[in-house]
């Protein structure tokens, strides 16, 4: 079981460089030497009340997200509902200090670096520039830092290796790779004269980029070809989408979170194209022919069960990079049959749950 | 908390250098710019590929990114000035542009410098006694003589040429100053300036990724809007510091909304709108301070 840390005491702070340890007592007075107008002060004397008495007792986790984004809201709630069930109960085992930039990048500095003087326990990252963020913050200490919704821990330099943890500092954590070629696959299988398929993607998005590069570099081995189309906006995304009507014969979107917020003017591209679309994201299933990966909210429980792994006492550095386990096919019939198309025995039978008459219906005996 | 305000200060002040490119164009020039947001990420995407893949020293990257972002200024100037697009469409062509440009340059939407040896890092390591102070003390001295410099700019014949052309632009053609050249100037100035800071700015956090950008405009708006309240001067010197203590307020803002908004009940949704509400507060006191004093005046 995890057992509070005894802290440091504050006066080596100087002498340190990066140092993160500060003492509740002289938090306060610094402060309020800082500020002069009454009502800041009067906040101050409050935070430093409720932080003396949260401090004494409760474990204190920072959970830090770039933007809010359905995805990333979801895996929020997966770490905090995994360690509920695990018996921290909120407000009395744990506290969570939780913040978005709201897609500033400044402030994803800024939230770590609160996080930093706040003495927190664990700090869960959110997104690769929010884990970035924290990783330059923390570097050098002890606090731990457990990413999720980062695609490639290794390429954003947060790990040194996916395989071998050992090299690990204070950073561990879940990555969100989707299985591209197994997609390309699946889409391959859903027919013959499936040949061409088109992806639309934000270049500027790191997860989405490095996604659409293992699609491409797959491509041939599956036997497939693709063809791309780029929005660096949301607002740009149907323009994208329908400039690839009769030029392919699939449509296949990643985890894009630029292309996602706009995925009903992908479906509609597909449905006037009258080829089917396949989502990387279940969640989306109601706007997609097909879906196949995992959810963003089991996302969350299985980062939530890193934070309870390394809360019990096990190190980042024996930690490698986790994979969401991801294996399951999700059918929208609805869709299909409004654009004419039959799905495969093999695909159906491939499926868990499929969508119809607009209600989602699951496999008994899978 | 001690060391939160410190980095508020640090962010503020490396922010600040794209600030005083932002009050060179919208003040001086009287030219609203929005190549900004992109160059942003230029000077940022220059510096950190030159660090990860050429091996450059952190200090040396600074001085590029500046160059990179006067380029970037420059077409805009030309756009603006040679092909007679409107001020604020060539600024928004170019930020385009640059975004492709940006992503070309760093071969990929997110480059790490978590493994390199950054500016900030390099400085905690030589300035080591500063402790905690040590990259405040560096930023602090960059910043500083960043804003010495331009003062000293403004105030040669150049920079004179530069001011009139902002202010009344008929008189000064008809002194025989090419505007347009001033024009082309006064960009690649505040860009080269916006670059700087987004490649400090990219050093100071660990990474550059493509859409830092998104916002340097508003951000730097804000700072010289804040500033220009705050202190007000007519004067070059204090305009460009009170430039400086914008980005302070605005930076120290955040930190603020971030470290007590839960107090009041805020959720961590509301941040924007409460560092919003609190840059209107440090606005507002000044500005109601004075009509009091106006009032009691004329009593």
């Amino acid at each position: 079981m995890w057992s509070r840390r005894e802290r440091a005491q504050s006066d080596d702070l100087i002498d340190r460089p990066g140092s993160v340890r500060m003492d509740h007592r002289k938090d306060i007075a610094e402060g309020a030497k800082v500020k002069r107008s009454i009502a800041v002060l009067l906040l101050v004397a409050l935070v430093g009340c409720v932080g003396l008495l949260a401090a004494a007792e409760t474990l204190k986790i920072g959970i830090c997200k770039i933007v809010e984004h359905p995805a990333l809201d979801a895996v929020e709630q997966g770490v905090i509902d995994t360690l509920t069930a695990a018996g921290y109960a909120e407000g009395v085992d744990v506290e969570y200090l939780i913040a978005s930039a709201q897609g500033d990048f400044g402030t994803a500095i800024s939230i770590a670096q609160n996080y930093q003087s706040q003495n927190v326990d664990l700090v869960v990252a959110i997104a690769t520039p929010t884990a970035q963020a924290a990783f330059e913050v923390f570097r050098g200490t002890d606090v731990p830092i457990i990413y999720g919704a980062v695609t490639d821990p290794v390429g954003a330099e947060l790990v040194p290796n996916a395989t071998d943890p050992s090299g690990n500092e204070n950073v561990t954590g879940v990555s969100d790779m989707i299985p591209v070629a197994a997609h390309l696959q699946l889409l391959k299988d859903l027919g013959s004269d499936i040949a061409t398929i088109g992806i639309v993607y934000n270049p500027g998005e790191a997860n989405s980029a490095i996604l659409t590069d293992m699609a491409l570099a797959a491509a041939p081995s599956v036997g497939v070809e693709i063809v791309t189309a780029t929005a660096d906006t949301t607002a740009n995304v149907p323009l994208a989408a329908q400039s690839l009507i009769g030029r392919v014969d699939a449509y296949y979107v990643t985890t894009d979170n630029t292309v996602v917020s706009a995925i009903d003017s992908v479906l509609a591209a597909s449905v006037e194209a009258e080829v089917p679309f396949l989502m990387a994201d279940p969640t989306s299933l109601a706007q997609a022919t097909l879906a196949a990966g995992f959810d963003y909210y089991e996302h969350g429980l299985t980062v939530g069960q890193i934070v309870l792994d390394v809360l019990s006492g096990v190190g980042t550095d024996e930690i490698p990079v986790t994979y969401q386990p991801t294996a399951q096919v999700h059918l929208n019939l609805d869709i299909a049959a409004e654009i004419g198309f039959e799905f495969p025995a093999a695909v159906i039978d491939q499926s868990s749950t499929v969508l119809y008459g607009g209600a989602v219906w699951e496999k008994q005996n899978p | 908390m001690g060391l939160l305000w410190i980095h508020a200060v640090e962010q503020g002040l490396a922010y600040g250098i794209a600030a005083l490119g932002v009050f060179l164009t919208y003040r001086v020039l009287d030219f609203p710019d929005l190549t900004v947001d992109g160059s942003f990420v230029t000077g940022a995407a220059i510096a950190s590929v030159l660090l990860v893949q050429a091996g450059f020293d952190p200090f040396t990257v600074l001085v590029l990114a500046f160059v990179a972002g006067a380029i970037a200024g420059t077409i805009t100037g030309l756009l603006n000035t040679q092909l007679g697009i409107t001020n604020l469409l060539a600024g928004v062509l170019t930020m385009i542009m640059l975004y492709s440009i940006n992503l070309r340059i760093m071969g990929r939407p997110n480059l790490s410098l978590l493994r390199v040896a950054t500016a900030t890092r390099v400085v905690e390591a030589v300035w080591s006694p500063l402790g905690a102070f040590a990259v405040l003390a560096f930023i602090g001295l960059l910043t500083f003589a960043i804003k010495l410099l331009l003062d000293g700019f403004l105030r040669t014949e150049l920079g004179f040429a530069l001011r009139a052309t902002g202010d009344s632009e008929s008189m000064i053609i008809a002194q025989g100053v090419n505007t347009k050249t001033m024009k082309i100037l006064g960009l690649a100035l505040s860009n080269g300036l916006v670059a700087l800071s987004g490649a400090l700015v990219a050093q100071y956090s660990g990474f550059a990724d493509v859409g830092m950008g998104l916002g340097t405009i508003v951000t730097g708006l804000a700072a010289v809007i804040i500033g220009g309240t705050l202190i007000r001067s007519r004067r070059v010197g204090w305009m460009t510091l009170s430039v400086l203590l914008g980005s302070l307020v605005y930076r120290i803002a955040v930190i603020l909304a971030l470290r007590y908004g839960y107090v009041v009940g805020f959720e961590a949704s509301d941040l924007k709108m409460i560092t919003s509400l609190l840059v209107v507060l440090a606005l507002v006191v000044p500005y109601l301070r004075e009509r009091r004093m106006k009032k009691v005046s004329s009593c």
